[in-house]
């Protein structure tokens, strides 16, 4: 490598030192020491103590709540990830027909995804409450009595779920971008051919959308095993912990009883589910997303 | 028009504007952080509590009332949420920057006491105080307070609860308010003629509807924990009998259509929008702090007080409680100024003024002698129905939650195991059971670990 090669690196490793360092000093180094940390005793106040695989072995054999809270997960991810990208897709078709204030209805749509999660669960608490809440005052103009949307534990994750769509705005913007890379030539040629509205969706819409759908879906996965806010701030977990995330489990295990070891080794597997299910995402991804090239 | 080789007009003003944007940064980055101090010279006293708006301007008045009233310290107050109060004090203690001392709700003592974070604050009075201490003060204030034999918390205000009743609901429902129900089987006996629901069958108004297993299980004569013994009392039979008491009076009421009455309604409003204040609900227990509630958003409501009547085998005047403690942390830098300022508003500095400091937040005094106090008893008899709460402070069968490291624990899965049973999922006695087995299997897995438990 020439001498001014190697300048050019010194000084390339230069600009990106600030990110470099903090990534080592805030992400990188907890990352490890939370591996640490789930071998060990510790409350934050005490020094760590090594206590081998204690941690991990209550959690798989003596705590029924760590089941329920995985269940509860996934669950959820089951459900909210394919409704998510089923509706954000959706709409992005819709939002992709050229029609008059096509711009409001986008901006409109998108709009919501950009409200803090916390301001959403407040009004949600509202719309859903089960006397005076929109969404059940609304059933009732139809002769529905609502139910107690999130105090009736077969309720709870459904609307958790439901609300999930609020946020469904922020894929849909990567979907219309998505949609705006299929070559119109394509379309084109089908419709000389006679091809039904169904018919290019299925055969050139979808095949061009897969790489948007897996990155949404795999954003999505991740996003569902993390899912914790809208959780802590409506249902706390409760009724009888049928919303009871992993995430919010976790922190209680760390915030409220102090119980940082044990929260570590539930941060780890959950670190193992995450990279489980992403990568056995990534091994199916040849069967069907289609990249320009194939 | 600028060249390659000309600084234009607008690159001057850019790295002008850049120069000026890093100055300010830099100077603010740099700058020490600003204490709101006023007296210098004096010992600063750093203080953090958790009161905003109304509560908070009180506050701040007691505080300008101990710094006026001495010359070497200065107390200077910071607010912190509430919601990150102990995440807060556990990162300046472990960080190395504690607060002098701090207000907390007295669930944390157990914790943080049996930690070693917090000083026992029988180190810093004389063996005569401490005597004096033990023998005056409030039971209540000790079981809460105190951790084996040393106090960690100072009470600044307990709490005691009692029944809210509207006399006039009473006599519309053709019932006697003056003659009030001497059991808690009867009070809920009662008030089904105070309940009342609209055309769609949904409550408007509700009387009182047991629930709480914590309190009720100690005013059924069971409870959570032996004071005496000093053991957890998780799985007893007056316990279930409380639990089964809750659950058989939710079946009756309709477990789902009070859920929704309640759901509607901001029980936890400080303001006039507190559903009794509206008179959504007839009669109902609550704390101490809601007739000074009252005198301020409604003083023209009719309103009465009284003690939650037993149940039959119960014990009167029995309940579980907590307050507003002072923790010193043994971190602390200046530990003198701190307990000054503890001894000032607690009252151990001097009965007479410290009473006035009570009324002014509708707080629950340390000790008798504070309730006794010329002040006090001017502000019982301006609110007649703070009497209620003071002879409830006084009962021996008044407790704290149970006095041990893993009282959060405790605390949510006995909240939990309450959900479970009225909602009819498990039987009262499944729920007790389960209570038991979870908290047995923590405690254990937390003394494997060498956690105190």
């Amino acid at each position: 490598m020439s001498r001014q090669k190697r300048q050019q690196n010194l000084i390339g490793y230069l600009f990106i030192s600030p990110w470099l360092i903090g990534f080592s000093v805030f992400t990188a180094w907890p990352f490890l020491q939370s591996l640490w940390l789930s071998f060990t005793r510790y409350d934050i106040i005490s020094e760590p103590k090594w206590v081998g695989f204690a941690n991990y072995h209550a959690l798989f054999t003596q705590d029924p709540q760590f089941w329920q809270s995985l269940q509860v997960t996934f669950t959820y991810a089951a459900v909210a990830v394919p409704l998510g990208i089923l509706c954000g897709f959706g709409l992005a078709l819709l939002l992709n027909i050229r029609i008059k204030g096509q711009e409001i209805y986008r901006t409109l749509f998108y709009i919501p995804s950009i409200v803090p999660a916390v301001a959403t669960s407040v009004i949600f608490v509202w719309i859903m409450n089960p006397q005076i809440g929109l969404l059940n005052g609304l059933l009732k103009t139809v002769g529905i009595i609502g139910p107690n949307w999130l105090n009736d534990p077969t309720w709870s994750l459904t609307s958790l779920v439901l609300i999930s769509l609020w946020g469904v705005g922020g894929s849909m913007v990567i979907y219309l971008a998505g949609l705006k890379d299929v070559p119109l030539s394509l379309y084109e040629a089908s419709l000389v051919d006679g091809a039904s509205a169904w018919h290019r969706l299925k055969a050139i819409t979808w095949p061009f959308m897969t790489p948007v759908i897996f990155f949404n879906l795999i954003m999505g996965v991740i996003g569902s095993f993390q899912y914790f806010t809208n959780a802590f701030i409506m249902t706390n977990g409760g009724p009888q912990d049928s919303t009871l995330f992993y995430s919010l489990y976790l922190f209680n295990r760390a915030f409220r009883y102090l119980d940082m070891g044990y929260a570590s080794a539930m941060a780890w597997i959950l670190f193992v589910i995450v990279v489980g299910a992403t990568s056995i995402l990534f091994m199916t991804q040849k069967k069907w997303v289609q990249y320009g090239n194939n | 028009m600028a060249t390659t080789d000309q600084v234009s007009r607008r690159d001057v003003l850019r790295w002008v504007g850049a120069g000026v944007a890093g100055l300010a940064t830099g100077t603010y980055l740099l700058t020490p952080g600003t204490e709101r101090r006023r007296m210098r010279g004096r010992k600063t006293v750093r203080y953090w509590h958790m009161w905003s708006g109304e509560w908070g301007e009180v506050v701040q008045t007691i505080i300008d009332e101990f710094n006026e009233s001495q010359s070497r310290y200065e107390v200077v107050p910071l607010i912190i949420p509430g919601s990150v109060g102990e995440s807060k004090f556990l990162m300046g203690t472990v960080g190395g920057d504690p607060p002098d001392v701090m207000t907390h709700w007295a669930q944390v003592i157990p914790t943080w006491g049996s930690q070693g974070l917090l000083l026992p604050l029988e180190t810093l009075m004389s063996r005569m105080e401490w005597e004096d201490f033990k023998a005056t003060s409030y039971p209540v204030s000790l079981t809460t307070g105190m951790l084996g034999e040393s106090l960690y918390g100072m009470t600044i205000g307990l709490n005691a609860f009692g029944l809210y009743y509207i006399p006039q609901h009473f006599i519309e429902a053709g019932l006697d308010p003056e003659n009030f129900p001497k059991s808690l089987e009867e009070l809920c006996t009662i008030s089904e003629l105070l309940h009342r629901k609209d055309r769609s069958n949904n409550y408007t108004r509700i009387g009182y509807v047991p629930s709480n297993f914590l309190n009720l299980s100690q005013v059924f004569g069971g409870g959570l924990y032996d004071f005496e013994k000093s053991e957890l009392t998780l799985n007893s039979e007056e316990n279930v009998r409380a639990m089964d008491f809750i659950v058989e009076e939710r079946k009756k009421v309709g477990f789902d259509a009070v859920n929704r009455f309640f759901s509607g309604l901001d029980s936890a409003s400080f303001t006039g929008g507190w559903p009794f204040i509206g008179g959504a609900l007839s009669c109902t227990f609550d704390g101490q702090w809601r007739v000074e509630q009252i005198r301020k958003f409604a003083p023209d409501l009719e309103y009465k007080t009284i003690p939650l009547p037993p149940p039959q085998g119960g014990r009167p005047l029995a309940g579980v409680t907590n307050g507003n403690f002072m923790i010193i942390p043994k971190t602390a830098k200046e530990v003198e100024g701190a307990w000054e300022f503890v001894r000032f508003w607690s009252g151990l500095a001097g009965s007479e003024q410290a009473a006035s400091l009570y009324t002014r937040g509708g707080w629950l005094p340390l000790n008798n002698r504070i309730a006794e106090a010329p002040d006090y008893q001017k502000y019982l008899r301006e609110n007649p129905e703070f009497g209620t709460f003071v002879k409830v402070l006084a009962s021996q069968d008044l407790v704290g939650n149970p006095p041990v490291p893993t009282q959060t624990f405790i605390m949510d899965r006995a909240n939990r195991s309450e959900d479970f049973a009225i909602r009819g999922t498990w039987s009262p006695r499944q729920a007790v059971e389960e209570l038991e087995k979870a908290v047995v299997e923590e405690q254990e897995r937390r003394r494997r670990l060498g956690y105190a438990v």
